[in-house]
């Protein structure tokens, strides 16, 4: 049984070894160069098109769209199963304990203090990326992600579940439901009340809010499923 | 060590994480080697159609090139997609675990539900 075993290994690994020669020697010598139509249609003109600065915003919020709302799709459907398949089928009350109890664990110190010293400007900075998504470098990817950094510290100071992780499920139910909206109506429909720069900004600031909210509260509700369910 | 550059090693990366998905029994470290994959991926789209002397695509000052913005805003719907695969396999991989204590790619009740 062993033996075998080692000897389809030694096949597999043989198989792995050809097929990256073949795929590298292909990608050296073979690979075609198509120039960069795509890159120069998008940077040549994102500014007065699009009202985004960056043009990474421009792309991911108005000229590839769809990406960004299946995306958002992708991210939703995996909370749901998150949810709903996990095997802990738990009362979410079992986890939460009351104050007094609480305050008898010995949390470290230190790590409260410090992480209560930097969690509004872990706020801050999540906001700030944000807002500032189609001007600077950042958007609603990211920003998200540093805002659930800070329930991810929040967790570090007070181990309690105390969320109502239902109510944020539907909350971002919600918002999946405003990031199809925004683009069916602005970009397709082209329903604008006035046409400026200051109408294409506000629906890029308005669909990064969105996007940096849910990201944030499916990132969350990932992390605190996987902290207090899927244990042991 | 002037032919290495990022294509290569994402297409490295990726036959890496290829040879783990094929080799390993266990579930788990499938799932590790989709994330070695999907890193290997990313290297490889990000540093397509770089060159050394451009800009950040931001803003509308002209006195170099601009960075390719594609592959970047592909990249960033991939990454939480990643998070979210990643996310659903080990879900999936607890659920057998406790349900039928499935831990591995096989028939052999020996290897079940011994160690990851």
């Amino acid at each position: 049984m062993k033996e075998t075993n080692k000897a389809i290994n030694v096949i597999r690994v043989l198989f792995i070894a050809v097929s990256m020669i073949l795929v590298l020697f292909h990608f050296l010598n073979h690979s075609e160069k198509l120039g960069k139509p795509l890159m120069d249609y998008f940077t040549a003109g994102f500014l007065k098109e699009t009202g985004a600065q960056n043009a990474v915003a421009a792309i991911y919020l108005d000229y590839r769209v769809f990406d960004t709302l299946f995306e958002a799709l992708m991210l939703l459907v995996s909370v749901m199963e998150v949810i709903n398949v996990s095997w802990a089928q738990k009362d979410v009350r079992q986890y939460s304990m009351d104050k007094e109890l609480f305050n008898r664990k010995d949390n470290s110190e230190i790590v409260i203090r410090m992480v209560g010293a930097i969690y509004p400007f872990v706020l801050l900075i999540g906001l700030y990326t944000i807002f500032n998504g189609h001007i600077s470098p950042g958007g609603g990817f990211q920003g998200g992600v540093i805002l659930a950094t800070a329930l991810i510290s929040r967790y570090l100071v007070w181990p309690n579940s105390d969320l109502d992780l239902v109510k944020l499920e539907n909350f971002e139910k919600l918002l999946f439901l405003a990031i199809v909206a925004a683009p069916v109506f602005y970009i397709f429909m082209k329903i604008e009340p006035f046409y400026s720069l200051i109408s294409r900004q506000t629906y890029m600031i308005f669909m990064n809010v969105l996007i940096g909210l849910k990201v944030f509260s499916g990132l969350s509700i990932i992390f605190y499923r996987f902290v207090f369910y899927e244990g042991r | 060590m002037d032919f290495i550059f990022g294509e290569i090693a994402g297409i490295l990366i990726f036959f890496i994480g290829l040879c783990g998905l094929m080799i390993n029994k266990s579930i788990l470290k499938t799932i590790m080697s989709l994330t070695v994959m999907e890193s290997g991926i990313i290297l490889f789209y990000i540093t397509i159609n770089y060159s050394p002397d451009s800009v950040p695509p931001i803003g509308q000052a002209q006195e170099a090139a601009f960075a390719d913005p594609v592959p970047a805003a592909l990249m960033i719907t991939a990454i939480v997609i990643g998070i979210g695969i990643t996310a659903i396999g080990l879900t999936m991989f607890m659920h057998y675990k406790q349900k039928h204590g499935i831990t591995h790619w096989t028939r052999d009740r020996d290897q079940q539900g011994r160690g990851l």
